[in-house]
């Protein structure tokens, strides 16, 4: 079994929420370096670092290129970049960056029929649980189907051109497809989904088990001390060591 | 009357339909039919495609009417409990509570399954862990099954991933697991191999054996009418009680005469060579070292096993998956009839789903009413294609595939969910294709003696 997979996805989670609070509370730029060079370790460790990559540049890039432009360029009311722009606008991208790759991170190593199992187990209520299922499945349900319905159109000889044009005209034309079959499966599967007691009303019991011990329920538990109180201590120590 | 036949009579379900009808439909589909069903006891209900089974079996399964929808006006007796439904109000029922009492199984298993889990084991599962049942339950209770079905090959595999015969088994097997007293079966045999077939019938027949009740639903007489307690036939909205069919009758008598429509030419328009096909690098092959050559005029049947990877091989030659080894080739233009036809109609018409991917123009239009008079759709060529019955749908999508004119007509399970009347519709369409020296490539469960 991969380490991820040994650990509760309550831990992950725990764990990731407590680095994000402390690291954006110290805003130290080199301390929220060292977080995500040790988030893109455990990526590669679990052999996804491509993905988180692609997945973080996506979002953390555009993004650091707003700050760029509100702190370092346009701040003064004229577009020139100057070192404390750029510093600003450094230090707030990359708290937004620690967010983004911690985030991401726990969505690539974090099994999601594991996730839904330890919702379902804990003592959360059991529509949590059904929620989440929902929202974690609806994606790669609707990524079938709309491969489903890709091949139909290439059976009925229906062709897209290559490109960005060729893209939108695929998503044109299989959006209403998409949308119509899968209202479809749902009204259909719905009366089956209630008449096998989904969602349910007491507390559910799960085949499947989530790997959990001891040690892991105390990380969990500091974990969450953690991120609630250490933000607040880093703030109050920097308060003090302004004031001295 | 001795006790135990009082308390067999006083259990059960007994219904008194009056009349049922969908939410703006002119007519009932069903009207004065009445239907006692008792533990131990096999019922079979016959019935051409659209003719009501469905409903029926839903409205059994407490599913229809639909809360301010439809219209039932019916009186239903569960084991001694009375469910009124008049025509203007009906109760509300917990489908869930009810599914303990009776189960059902829908035509297209799929709707049965959730979606959300992993592995079929844990599909098996689904109810009993939304009821709370201890694990070692649970466990208990999916051993037991899955030696009953037979299925312990795909416990650990995806539910999204099974052949069409697979996912209607576990579905099955799914239902069972839920321990109702009465089992509603919709067409529980279609696309099932032999050997699955039969491990079916024989739970069947042990279910009733430890006093469930079943009822199956089924578009022709199987061989389960010679040892069912009641054959009824569905027909003008109402049972005809007491229809027995005797010996029973082949089913697939349309598809016998097919095969004999087979005449082949020289020429070879499809061709494997050792080829070998799968889904994805890092999996193995499903078939390997597949060779076969169908020539104009030829219609050729693919048989085996659910599972076997029939469907995969279509998909090849349709060019959807590329094959990992071998040659694959093709002298000619490729339509393929899906297994499911929800996955090929897109248009809110049956003419203009025929006519999707066409080019516009009078050409089009002419060949489209041409397909549709072809495969007696003309009628319905204004009707939104989800209203109709699955075998009608199946005749839609085949029209779709139809009006680009293929000279290799590919059709995945073409018989299942197909009534007598369409399964001969299809036969002819099949035979004019490969008169016209086109050829014909299709797969079924179980080879045609």
């Amino acid at each position: 079994m991969p380490f991820f997979q040994k650990l509760h996805p309550f831990t992950v989670l725990s764990v990731a929420i407590a680095i994000v609070a402390v690291t954006t509370a110290i805003g130290n730029v080199w301390v929220s370096l060292a977080v995500i060079v040790l988030c893109l370790a455990a990526s590669a460790f679990a052999g996804k670092i491509l993905k988180l990559v692609a997945l973080s540049a996506a979002i953390v890039l555009p993004a650091f290129a707003s700050q760029l432009l509100i702190h370092g360029l346009a701040s003064s009311g004229s577009l020139k970049l100057t070192a404390e722009g750029l510093s600003t606008a450094t230090a707030l991208g990359l708290r937004t960056a620690v967010l983004v790759v911690a985030g991401l991170l726990c969505a690539l190593i974090i099994d999601r029929h594991q996730l839904v199992a330890a919702i379902d187990l804990s003592k959360a209520p059991p529509q949590l649980g059904y929620l989440v299922a929902a929202t974690l499945f609806l994606l790669p349900q609707l990524a079938e189907r709309q491969k489903i319905i890709g091949e139909a159109q290439a059976l009925r000889h229906v062709h897209f051109r290559r490109g960005i044009v060729g893209w939108f005209q695929k998503a044109r034309m299989q959006a209403v497809p998409l949308v119509l079959s899968s209202l479809e499966e749902t009204s259909k599967r719905a009366p089956h989904l209630a008449a096998r007691g989904f969602p349910a009303n007491t507390r559910m019991s799960r085949l499947r088990t989530v790997p959990d011990s001891r040690v892991q329920r105390a990380i969990r538990v500091s974990a969450l001390v953690l991120a609630l109180i250490g933000p607040v201590l880093i703030l109050i120590g920097l308060q003090f060591g302004a004031v001295a | 009357m001795s006790d135990k036949t009082e308390a067999q009579q006083q259990s059960g379900v007994d219904l008194k339909l009056r009349g049922f009808k969908y939410a703006q439909a002119k007519q009932p589909i069903l009207k004065d039919l009445e239907l006692a069903l008792r533990p131990g006891t096999l019922t079979v209900i016959t019935g051409s495609s659209g003719s009501g089974k469905s409903t029926l079996g839903a409205i059994l399964a407490g599913m229809l009417p639909r809360p301010g929808l439809d219209s039932l006006d019916a009186t239903l007796v569960v084991d001694g409990q009375t469910v009124e439904h008049t025509a203007v109000s009906s109760p509300r029922i917990d489908t869930s509570a009810w599914a303990q009492h009776i189960g059902f199984l829908p035509q297209d298993p799929g709707e049965y399954l959730s979606g959300i889990r992993e592995t079929v084991k844990e599909e098996l599962v689904f109810s009993l862990e939304n009821r709370g049942m201890p694990r070692e339950m649970m466990e208990a209770r999916l051993q037991s099954v899955v030696n009953q079905f037979g299925i312990a090959h795909l416990l650990n595999r995806d539910p999204a991933k099974l052949s069409g015969g697979q996912e209607r088994l576990v579905a099955l097997a799914a239902l069972v697991m839920n321990d109702p007293q009465v089992l509603v079966l919709d067409e529980p045999l279609a696309g099932l191999d032999s050997v699955v077939r039969k491990a079916v019938l024989k739970t069947i027949s042990s279910l009733t054996m430890t006093e469930k009740t079943v009822v199956v639903l089924v578009r022709e007489p199987i061989q389960l009418s010679t040892q069912a307690d009641e054959v009824f036939c569905l027909t003008d909205n109402t049972l005809a009680s007491g229809i027995r069919t005797g010996a029973p009758r082949k089913v697939d008598d349309a598809w016998t005469k097919v095969e004999a429509y087979a005449r082949p030419t020289s020429e070879i328009l499809l061709s494997f060579q050792t080829v070998s096909v799968g889904y994805g690098k890092n999996s193995p092959p499903i078939v390997e070292n597949f060779s076969l050559d169908v020539r104009a005029g030829e219609c050729v049947e693919l048989t085996g096993p659910n599972g076997s990877g029939k469907t995969t091989l279509l998909k090849s030659a349709a060019g959807l998956i590329v094959p990992m080894r071998g040659n694959l080739s093709r002298n000619g233009k490729v339509g393929m009839l899906l297994q499911n036809p929800n996955d090929q109609l897109f248009e809110r018409t049956v003419r203009r789903d025929v006519g999707y991917g066409l080019p516009k123009g009078r050409r089009s239009a002419s060949k489209i009413e041409e397909v549709l008079e072809q495969l007696a759709l003309t009628d319905l060529s204004d009707v939104h294609p989800y209203e109709l019955p699955m075998s009608k749908r199946k005749l839609v999508a085949l029209a779709g595939v139809l009006v680009h004119e293929p000279d290799i007509l590919l059709m995945d399970e073409p018989e299942e969910t197909l009534d007598q009347r369409d399964a001969l519709t299809l036969g002819s369409a099949v035979q004019t294709h490969t008169d016209s020296g086109g050829s014909v490539l299709l797969t079924v469960h179980n080879a045609k003696k």
